[in-house]
């Protein structure tokens, strides 16, 4: 960590607009475009004008195209693989199986939570598309006609799906390989004070409990995954341009895999269509690729279409919970409790860099001030894809929102108490932070009763909880239902001592350079997915030299180039590789300091750097002043014999604790009693991610963020049936939103500094997909409350709304108002969705 | 891979023949045999709209397409947005709305996004909320949450007035000026790098179905 003598200090500078008043003018590189300006995106020109460069966009000469054969079954002995008739075809090169791979030791990989996957099935399928055979041909179709060729004799296992039947006595086995594996359960975690809860719950006035699923999700970014692997046997060099999220830990994963050493292996991350978590595990796509183009001694690209991207890769959620909360007749929680069944798929495979079985899950007292809590996980294997992602999330912490956020609604509703006041009554004071909770977190800042009172007047709660009341008495066909969700996330993993991936603490690093003509280049250990660092962070470095942000620019991506960083996830590039950078900026000012002192001619005690007008001067003297960029060129060719020649600095940043954004969403909608349609009248969001580099940016992820948490609330769901068969396994069944569900949102902002980042800063990309799925569910829950209802499931298409309606005496019979003109029609139930 | 059939497909306004097979999807033949790689492939069904283009000015999903059905066809691609004279010397208006309103995160879905928002700017030059989240509602952006591209169109619809207003009156925007203008390259009033073809909208009805299919999604 720094010792830099700004690290506490500077956040305070940096509060443009503490009120969320008029953002400063937008900045397309006029002025200097530090911190809290709205910057237009630097990396913005070579996608609008189709010049990105995305893994399926490259060709190499001799290139080979991989195509996977894939399971038809969920469970199944793999009998025999016959090869030949693709062998047959024109232009197929080879046909890989486990045991080609075992021959290189390549026929299984590690998971990020020590478990091990096979490469191809050896044995035993255990998921449906799970990866049974590839093939290597010229060209994509070829390889296509091939992978229809091999022909693969199964043995048909009964498989079980869903997490509470894979845990009774006669359920299929599906890990039988595994020493002491004797049935389908993975671990048990708890945390908390078990006994101090109960006796809180013991002791409380009232006591509410809610079972509620969060359903399996897929981040599903619009570009998958893939991989071109090239081994060049010249250099006895790996180099593997991939769908990446953190290409170094990456490295370190293939060179652990293939036994290649880590400096003869190349991880390149090139524009990546996006990532949400999706791209943050090893999937065996990518190391049959790398396998194939080491046998062959070619390049060999393995793009996944869509269908196998939902299939196989990464899901995300996919916890069954239980919440209860003790509280006091006035609404003062005094206990929460929480119990999950998690659905881990056929391997362990979450990626979950915590060294906690549940990640950061613990987080599920929430913003408030709870002294009892206490919560108990299941990790279950089943015959589904394996996954448990971080999709947008640090790492379960949405889960955790979802069901405090949730529990505090059904605390509210029965006690009679206003949602917005229940959650007054238990905020953490803005007095209290540094705040430890009673899970062992150290929240950094938050006030969070600020941002729920700024969304409240935003959203104009008052009145639409009076046009609630007036719809209910009028009996209208509409009800009106007003969801709050004051979350607090998590983010910026991690610590070293909380955080790792593969033993390898979750640092992150920043490596600037300036030129002797005075431009810069940061080299960064972070990877974007769309997240515009390389604006932002260029931002950074503006604002800590006082250089023009046009005149910086900034690489990632390629592990030949950058320094050592774990990726991008978990919103943590800001919160650690952007203090990295403010830092390595910060030590180069350090430097540029004993170069003026020489250039000027003045002790270096005396010299001054000026925030605001970027400059060096001598104290007492704003006049003799000097430049970063006649400083750089000093550095080069007038160093001061005290000091080396150039005006470089690298940081590793291991950030001394988490960040903890937090914020308030509002969202009302509109019920409709005879469909069960649900509509959007008013979607606010007020987010609190501590001081703001590029509002622009920021509102740009909230966007994205909160039409995820659409998504999830209304749309998607990754389906199975019981025979395993994945039913929500493409576009056509697995819904994103389009431009016409999601509706304008309006945006607001507080700024809490965190304590304890160089730039106060605390990560934002998350919060939106975390805070928003409770305040969207807590909204449709609320139109129907008046009536009993206390839950409805997610994805709350118009089926499950009307069922919830017509339980609670509220749905209207559509066939009162619809008239059909052809014979025999008549219509029982909802509409059609 | 033996049989292939001879193609002729007017790309940004240069004609390319390329041999294809006869199941080679069109948006393949783009990326993989013209080797322009801004048109992008995001699912397998027809449902992201990451691969759209203009097909006789029309939006189309290059991936519900076979190459040798759009043989003889105008195709636009992001990669000609640069060359339309409403561009100028830089960018084109839509171009720079994505850029000034962020309308892009990842990029994956921009270069369809544009082609949608074109097609909708040339058949609707003052397109309102409603209009535009329709005409985008066949392209998934997972990033942005379409907000922002709303108003990159919007952005753009203005420029694009203005600019006509500049000129003096109701200018299409491709034209070169005399009579009517279906807003293609190399089609009746586009620009032309040689011989102007007669207008072909709606030549082929089998292909219109496919546009509509895949955009109600
Ligand atoms: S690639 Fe998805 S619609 Fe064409
Ligand atoms: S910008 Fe990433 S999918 Fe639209």
């Amino acid at each position: 960590m720094s010792s830099d003598s700004d690290f506490t200090t500077e956040p305070k500078e940096y509060q443009h607009d503490d009120d969320g008043g008029p953002q400063p003018e937008k900045h397309c590189g006029h002025g200097r475009g530090g911190m809290g300006e709205e910057v237009a995106r630097k990396e913005d020109k070579r996608f609008i004008t189709g010049r990105g460069n995305y893994v399926d966009d490259i060709k190499k000469p001799g290139m080979l195209h991989c195509e996977i054969v894939r399971s038809p079954h969920a469970h199944a002995r793999v009998e025999n693989i016959d090869g030949s008739r693709a062998m047959d075809l024109d232009g197929v090169v080879a046909v890989l199986t486990a045991d080609d791979l075992l021959e290189h030791d390549l026929a299984t990989m590690p998971t990020l939570m020590d478990d091990t996957q096979d490469v191809l099935v050896n044995e035993k399928v255990k998921f449906q598309s799970q990866e049974v055979a590839a093939v290597i041909a010229e060209d994509r179709y070829t390889a296509k006609d091939g992978a229809e060729k091999v022909k693969v004799d199964y043995e048909v296992l009964d498989p079980v799906v869903d997490a509470a039947e894979a845990l009774e006595d006669d359920a299929p086995l599906i890990r039988e390989e595994l020493d002491d594996q004797e049935d389908n359960h993975i671990f048990d975690w708890d945390t908390g004070d078990k006994e101090a809860t109960e006796e809180a719950f013991a002791e409380a006035d009232v006591t509410v409990t809610e079972q509620m699923e969060y359903q399996r999700l897929h981040p599903a970014p619009i570009e998958t995954c893939g991989a071109v692997a090239d081994w060049d046997p010249g250099n006895d060099k790996m180099t593997v341009h991939m769908t990446s999220q953190a290409p170094h830990a990456h490295r370190t994963l293939f060179s652990q895999v293939s036994g290649i050493p880590e400096h003869k292996v190349r991880i390149v991350s090139p524009d990546v269509g996006g990532g949400f978590g999706n791209k943050v595990p090893i999937y065996p796509g990518y190391v049959v690729a790398a396998a194939a183009s080491y046998v062959l001694e070619r390049p060999v690209k393995w793009i996944e279409e869509r269908s196998e991207n939902i299939q196989t890769t990464g899901f995300a959620r996919d916890y069954d919970m239980t919440g209860e909360i003790a509280a006091t007749e006035d609404g003062v929680i005094q206990g929460v409790k929480v119990d999950v069944l998690a659905n881990h798929g056929a391997y362990n495979a979450a990626a979950q860099p915590s060294k906690f079985p549940a990640g950061f899950f613990n987080i599920f007292t929430g913003s408030y001030d709870i002294e009892a809590a206490y919560g108990s996980l299941t990790g279950v294997f089943t015959n589904t894809a394996p996954g448990g992602v971080a999709y947008r999330c640090s790492f379960r912490v949405t889960e955790a929102v979802y069901l405090i956020e949730r529990m505090v609604k059904v605390l509210a509703d029965e006690l009679g108490v206003d949602p917005a006041e229940i959650r007054r009554r238990n905020f953490i004071p803005s007095d209290a932070f540094p705040y430890e909770s009673a899970t062992g977190w150290n929240y950094d800042s938050g006030d969070y009763e600020k941002a729920l009172d700024k969304a409240l007047e935003m959203a104009d709660y008052e009145s639409y909880r009076e046009e609630q009341k007036r719809r209910i008495e009028e009996d209208a066909d509409k009800l009106l239902g007003i969801g709050i969700s004051s979350f607090t996330e998590i983010v910026g993993a991690g610590p070293g001592k909380q955080c790792d991936i593969a033993g390898i603490e979750m640092f992150d690093s920043a490596d600037l350079r300036v030129n002797p003509t005075g431009n810069a280049v940061l080299r960064v250990g972070v990877q974007t997915q769309g997240q515009g660092h390389e604006t932002t962070f260029a931002q950074i470095v503006a604002e800590e030299l006082g250089m023009d942000v046009d005149n910086i620019v900034v690489e990632h991506g390629d592990t030949d180039t950058e320094p050592y960083g774990l990726g991008t996830y978990g919103s943590r590039s800001t919160p650690v590789a952007g203090a990295a950078a403010a830092v390595a900026a910060r030590k180069v000012r350090d430097k540029a300091k004993s170069i003026a002192a020489n250039e000027l001619e003045a002790a270096e005690e005396d010299i001054q750097w000026d925030r605001q007008s970027g400059e060096f001067h001598v104290a007492g003297a704003p006049d003799r002043s000097i430049t970063i960029t006649e400083i750089a060129a000093g550095a080069y060719m007038n160093h001061p014999g005290s000091e080396e020649p150039g005006l470089e600095a690298t940081n590793y940043y291991d950030p001394p604790e988490m960040t903890y954004p937090f914020g308030s969403y509002i969202v009302v909608v509109e019920v409709d009693r005879e469909t069960g349609e649900v509509d959007f009248e008013k979607f606010v969001a007020v987010d609190d991610c501590g001081n703001r580099i590029n509002p622009m940016i920021i509102e740009g992820q909230i966007h994205g963020g909160l039409a995820q948490g659409i998504g999830t609330a209304m749309l998607e769901h990754v389906t199975y049936d019981d025979n395993g068969n994945v039913t929500g396994g493409d576009f056509m069944n697995y819904l994103l939103p389009t431009a016409n569900e999601i509706p304008n949102f309006e945006t607001g902002h507080t700024v809490t500094p965190s304590p304890h980042h160089p730039i106060g800063a605390k990560g934002v990309g998350e919060s939106p997909t975390v805070g928003s799925p409770p305040a969207i569910v807590n909204a449709v829950v609320d139109a129907m409350s008046h009536a009993g209802v206390t839950h409805v499931e997610m994805p709350m298409t118009p089926d499950r709304v009307w069922e919830s309606l017509n339980e609670a005496g509220l749905a209207l019979d559509p066939s009162q108002n619809v008239s059909f003109d052809f014979e025999g029609g008549q219509s029982e139930g909802p509409a059609d969705d | 891979m033996t049989d292939q059939r001879e193609i002729t497909l007017t790309v940004n306004g240069t004609e390319r023949t390329i041999e294809v097979e006869p199941r080679r999807l069109l948006v393949h033949a783009i990326r993989e045999d013209l080797d322009m790689t801004g048109t992008h492939i995001g699912c397998d069904t027809g449902n992201c709209g990451a691969c759209t283009v203009l097909r006789d000015g029309e939006p189309i999903k290059s991936c519900m397409m076979f190459a040798t059905q759009a043989d003889g066809s105008e195709i636009m691609t992001v990669e000609g947005m640069e060359d339309l004279p409403a561009a100028g010397e830089d960018l084109h208006p839509l171009q720079e709305g994505f850029h000034k309103e962020h309308g892009l995160q990842c990029g994956y879905c921009t270069p369809g996004m544009l082609m949608s928002g074109k097609a909708l700017l040339d058949e609707n030059p003052d397109p309102d909320e409603a209009e535009i989240r329709d005409a985008i509602s066949g392209n998934l952006c997972r990033c942005t949450g379409y907000q922002n591209i709303v108003s990159s169109i919007e952005y753009a619809a203005e420029k694009l007035d203005e600019q006509a207003a500049a000129d003096g009156g109701v200018v299409a925007e491709d034209g070169d000026s005399d009579g009517f203008d279906c807003g293609v390259e190399n089609c009746c009033g586009g620009p032309s790098a040689e011989t102007p073809t007669p207008h072909v909208e709606g030549a082929d009805p089998q292909f219109d179905d496919v546009t509509e299919g895949s955009e109600s999604e």
